[in-house]
């Protein structure tokens, strides 16, 4: 693979890797050649003629297009002649022929390769009189992007990535010669849920972003390169803001991580940080209304009550929810204040110790990027326990679906639905929530058998397959794990692994931006920060010595018991809203004698808060976040509201702790971040200026070991799966892409992609219950119940409702009630 | 005091009078500004103005390049999409802010010579004052409606 070829360009030898393509040894050797269809991404195709170079063959000097011919040895190439720069006018004068060069009016004037070229490589003169070719202009191809036919130069950019990666053939060429354009297919609107990288692909005008449309020049804008938040993958993208306000987000190459894609909710969802009801003073209750007060004043209220509460109820009637959508710094200083100010460990997050994780998340992202390129695979079949990348983790899909198209990876999937990701060949099993212990320990028995050949059932292929591969990585997402079953099927999990030979790994990721950030720091009820157990004595030494204090060895309540906890008499609400889960929780935040919340907007439950702190978010302060592969990445300030008086949650808690007698060392979030380095091993050379622009994973080693229960994952847990009479389905939930989540709906003009409040069953279930789709039904469990549209959907098995978690006015929560699993009914309303 | 010096006296006198007689009855050179205006060269460089066209649409289409090509940044744009329906200039774009702050320019006119449509122009309005610093920043509105429409377009 190594081998080398020696060419020549322009009269200069180079050695290049063979195989390597004329445009790409060209630019290795520090020769431009203008090309508009080549991309390094994608595959060759050689339509749009503006790379040709002069080649020597045996039958004389000919033409070549560098983009698909392959180096050989030998070879002479002279891309400075007279001949080469004559095409490349001709070349340019014939793309220019049908482009309108409206490019005042153009979003991508400024920084559009069509300019440049034509600057640089192009005629400088128009010979064109006769009228150009009228096409359709502004038309929307989907709800955030715009087509423009009449600028685009047919490149097919757009065209392959749709196919390549995404595999969902959406956009097509149509018509011939000179009537040919890009158009969607059948009138579909493009729906893949990355599409917005063919905006950054376009090498013209034609595609555009809608949301940002017309909001920047590419002059005028300062670009911050941050990393994107909505999920875990932790994609590096760039800010581009003006006048303080965020204008466009685009994707940033990190080849360890997200290659050079993000996913259209990074890149489109954006308006809540500029938006108008963003939280800009502190709030405090006062008779019964939340009025705007100074922050000295919210903040000694805050610590004289709290010293109260402590007095009377004791320091672990005192608890704190931080969350996976924020910094480490200000999660860090979250738990330092309850550990070491408090003096509780009352402190978790959404997904925290009520799931069953495993601490180094995945071994590293770019080992399913591998097939394509590198030429040493580390994984070869991918088992996804409870994930579903495509609504989860869209980048993480888009690794896992080249995975599968380019590098060969077999494919497992146990998931409640049939998830978008079954449509590639391999086993996919079925289970209904509750029964994941069950499945696992089929999976573990069927691995162990010694001729599973003979069954033909998904559990005995995907055995087979775990056991023929060599490379197995096992992935399993929160969803599975949650209750008290998790533990269970974490270690069957993990026995699964060690069963299905040498090479297998398993790994947990969570969901949000933060997740992993959030369980490193020591958001979590029974962990210190570095994940070590309340008893570790070297983690205890090291952190009372940094913090001077004595530290509490019991285990605080988790998350879902703070908030059922009649115990509670204050809570710390820290970027979270668990008042929109669940009716009960809302109503048990109203018991509580002192909330306060830190948020960004006036959420339901800040609305419930007897303090309301505003919070600076992402890209309005320096904070680090660490993705699902362990890599801590810095996001830095890109904007900042002149008018807000919001401060990032980290320098809250330190004036806090300063007005409850602590004094701590946090100057500014870099600090912050140097402590985090002192009181986690992994996070040891982990400054901000260590992390630089592509983040740095800390070293899995440095983490504690997970204690396994011995037995079978099924044992000593109910089968709440189990149907009867009254409640005959199995409640499903489950993250989806376009929620109703307070970041996503205040984009205003992606209202139409989000998953509307309804219940989905599997076609089967509602003929039987006799219920048309699209009419409004009520679902019904022991604990309460929701009037939702129904709709049908393949993708749900049988028995199964299928309702999204977080959707606009449809609590899901109100049918779990804080139970894991849950049976249902669907009514007519 | 003799008599030679007083004749020779009278007769300066009497020269000087006439200058002044002889243009008595010319029309002065000078001008009763502000209450008369004064001549302007075509290519006087004053307050800037927004043309339209002759249907009524701005001729600003909100691109930013007099923006762009503003060496004192005095300029300020803010582009939107035009609602198909009602649009306030040809295309799709149009200027929904449009600030130019008089404090800043320099009157180089580059702004002009920037803009693809010709819809910035410097006038002829050279009397600026005014009492507050932020009336000296001109909206849209104000650079629409010019008081004195006189311009001349310069084909560069």
């Amino acid at each position: 693979m190594t081998d080398k070829v020696t060419i020549t360009i322009n009269e200069e030898e180079v050695s290049v890797p063979a195989r390597t393509l004329l445009v790409d040894a060209a630019r290795m050797a520090g020769v431009e050649i203008p090309v508009f269809c080549s991309h390094p991404k994608l595959d060759p195709v050689g339509c749009c003629r503006m790379c040709l170079v002069e080649v020597d063959g045996p039958r004389g000097t000919a033409m070549m297009a560098s983009c698909t011919m392959p180096v050989g040895d030998g070879m002479v190439v002279r891309t400075d002649t007279e001949q080469v720069r004559t095409v490349q006018e001709a070349n340019l004068a014939f793309i220019l022929l049908n482009h309108p060069l409206d490019c005042p009016i153009c979003d991508k004037g400024g920084e559009c390769p069509l300019q440049d070229q034509t600057m640089r490589f192009g005629p400088g003169i128009s010979q064109l009189i006769e009228p150009k070719r009228l096409a359709k202009k502004h038309y929307d191809i989907s709800d955030t992007i715009v087509l423009d036919q009449e600028r685009c130069v047919l490149c097919w950019r757009c065209i392959r990535y749709l196919e390549e990666w995404e595999d969902k053939p959406q956009l097509g060429l149509f018509e011939r010669g000179n009537d040919t354009i890009v158009d969607i297919q059948d009138g579909r609107p493009v729906d893949a849920k990355t599409s917005g990288n063919i905006i950054d692909l376009c090498p013209v005008g034609a595609l555009t972003n809608r949301v940002s449309r017309f909001a920047y020049r590419p002059w005028e804008i300062e670009r911050t390169p941050s990393i994107c938040l909505h999920c875990s993958v932790g994609c590096n993208v760039r800010l581009d803001s003006r006048t303080h306000q965020l204008r466009r987000i685009v994707g940033r190459e990190n080849m360890q991580v997200n290659d050079q894609w993000i996913c259209d909710k990074g890149r489109f969802a954006h308006a809540w940080v500029n938006d108008e009801n963003r939280l800009a003073t502190p709030h405090l209750r006062k008779n019964g209304r939340l009025t705007r007060v100074q922050w000295s004043e919210a903040l000694a209220y805050v610590a004289e009550r709290l010293a109260g509460i402590r007095e009377k109820y004791g320091p672990d009637s005192i608890g704190a929810i931080g969350s996976g959508k924020i910094s480490n710094e200000s999660n860090y200083a979250l738990q330092r204040f309850m550990r070491a100010v408090i003096g509780t460990n009352n402190i978790d997050h959404r997904d925290g110790g009520d799931v069953a994780a495993l601490p180094t998340g995945l071994p590293a992202l770019s080992e399913l990027m591998k097939p394509q390129y590198g030429p040493d695979p580390q994984v070869d079949t991918v088992l996804l326990f409870g994930l579903d990348p495509s609504e989860e983790l869209p980048v993480l899909d888009l690794h896992v679906k080249r995975a599968v198209l380019r590098g060969g990876v077999k494919l497992i999937i146990a998931h409640p639905r049939k998830i978008e990701l079954t449509r590639y060949d391999g086993p996919y099993l079925a289970y209904l929530p509750g029964g994941e212990s069950t499945l696992v320990d089929g999976l573990v028995r069927a691995v162990q058998d010694s001729d599973p050949s003979e069954e033909e059932s998904p559990v005995y292929a995907a055995a087979k397959l775990l056991k023929e591969s060599e490379r197995t990585l096992i992935v399993y997402g929160p969803m599975a794990v949650r209750g008290e079953s998790g533990p269970g099927v974490r270690d069957g999990l993990a026995r699964l692994a060690r069963t299905a030979g040498e090479g297998a790994r398993l790994s947990y990721v969570g969901l949000d931006g933060n997740a992993q950030g959030c369980r490193d720091t020591g958001v979590l009820p029974d962990r210190l920060p570095g994940q070590f157990p309340l008893d570790d004595v070297d983690a205890r030494s090291r952190l009372e010595a940094l913090w001077g204090c004595d530290l509490s060895t019991s285990p605080g309540y988790t998350y879902k018991q703070m908030l059922d906890s009649q115990e509670m008499k204050a809570l710390f609400v820290n970027g979270a809203n668990p008042a929109a889960e669940s009716p009960d929780w809302a109503a048990s935040l109203e018991e509580l004698e002192l909330l306060v919340v830190t948020d960004l907007l006036l959420t339901e439950t800040a609305q419930k808060a007897d303090v309301v702190l505003p919070a600076q978010g992402w890209a309005e302060s320096d904070g680090t976040y660490t993705n699902l592969e362990r890599r801590v990445q810095r996001a830095p300030k890109a904007v900042t509201d002149p008018k807000s008086r919001a401060a990032p949650d980290w320098m809250i808690f330190t004036h806090l702790a300063k007005q409850m007698g602590a004094n701590w060392p946090f100057s500014d979030a870099h600090s912050v971040t140097a402590e985090i380095a002192r009181a986690v091993p992994g996070y040891a050379e982990l400054t901000w200026e260590a992390l630089g622009d592509q983040g740095r994973q800390w070293d899995a080693g440095s983490a504690p070991e997970v204690e396994e229960t011995a037995g079978r994952a099924s044992e000593g847990t109910s089968e709440s799966s189990v149907g009867d009479g009254d409640y005959p389905l199995s409640l499903v939930t489950g993250t989806v892409l376009y929620d109703g989540g307070t970041l996503f709906s205040l984009t205003d003009q992606m209202h139409g992609m989000a998953h509307g409040p309804t219940v989905t069953l599997n076609p089967a279930d509602a003929a039987e219950s006799g219920l048309e789709p699209g009419s409004v039904v009520t679902v019904r469990s022991e604990q309460g119940e929701l009037d939702l549209t129904l709709a049908i959907d393949v993708q749900v098995q049988t028995g199964c409702a299928w309702i999204p978690e977080s959707l606009p006015g449809a609590p899901v929560g109100a049918l779990i009630n804080g139970s894991f699993t849950q049976r249902v009914k669907v009514e007519r309303h | 005091m003799e008599l030679g010096d007083f004749l020779k006296g009278a007769a300066e006198i009497g020269k000087a009078m006439g200058v002044t007689l002889k243009h008595l009855g010319h029309k002065p050179v000078t001008v009763e500004f502000p209450h008369e205006d004064i001549p302007i060269y075509p290519r006087f460089r004053g307050r800037h103005e927004l043309r339209r066209y002759a249907n009524g649409l701005e001729r600003c289409i909100g691109c930013c390049l007099c923006e762009a090509a503003c060496p004192t940044e005095a300029i300020y744009v803010e582009a939107a999409e035009n609602d198909p329906e009602a649009p306030l200039s040809p295309g799709e774009r149009h200027a929904k802010v449009y600030e130019l702050n008089l404090l800043r320019c320099v009157f180089c006119g580059d702004c002009e010579e920037a803009c693809p449509t010709e819809a910035i122009v410097l006038g002829h309005d050279f009397a600026m004052a005014n009492y507050e610093r932020k009336d000296f920043v001109l909206t849209k509105e104000e650079l629409l409606n010019p008081g004195m429409p006189k311009v001349i377009i310069r084909p560069e």
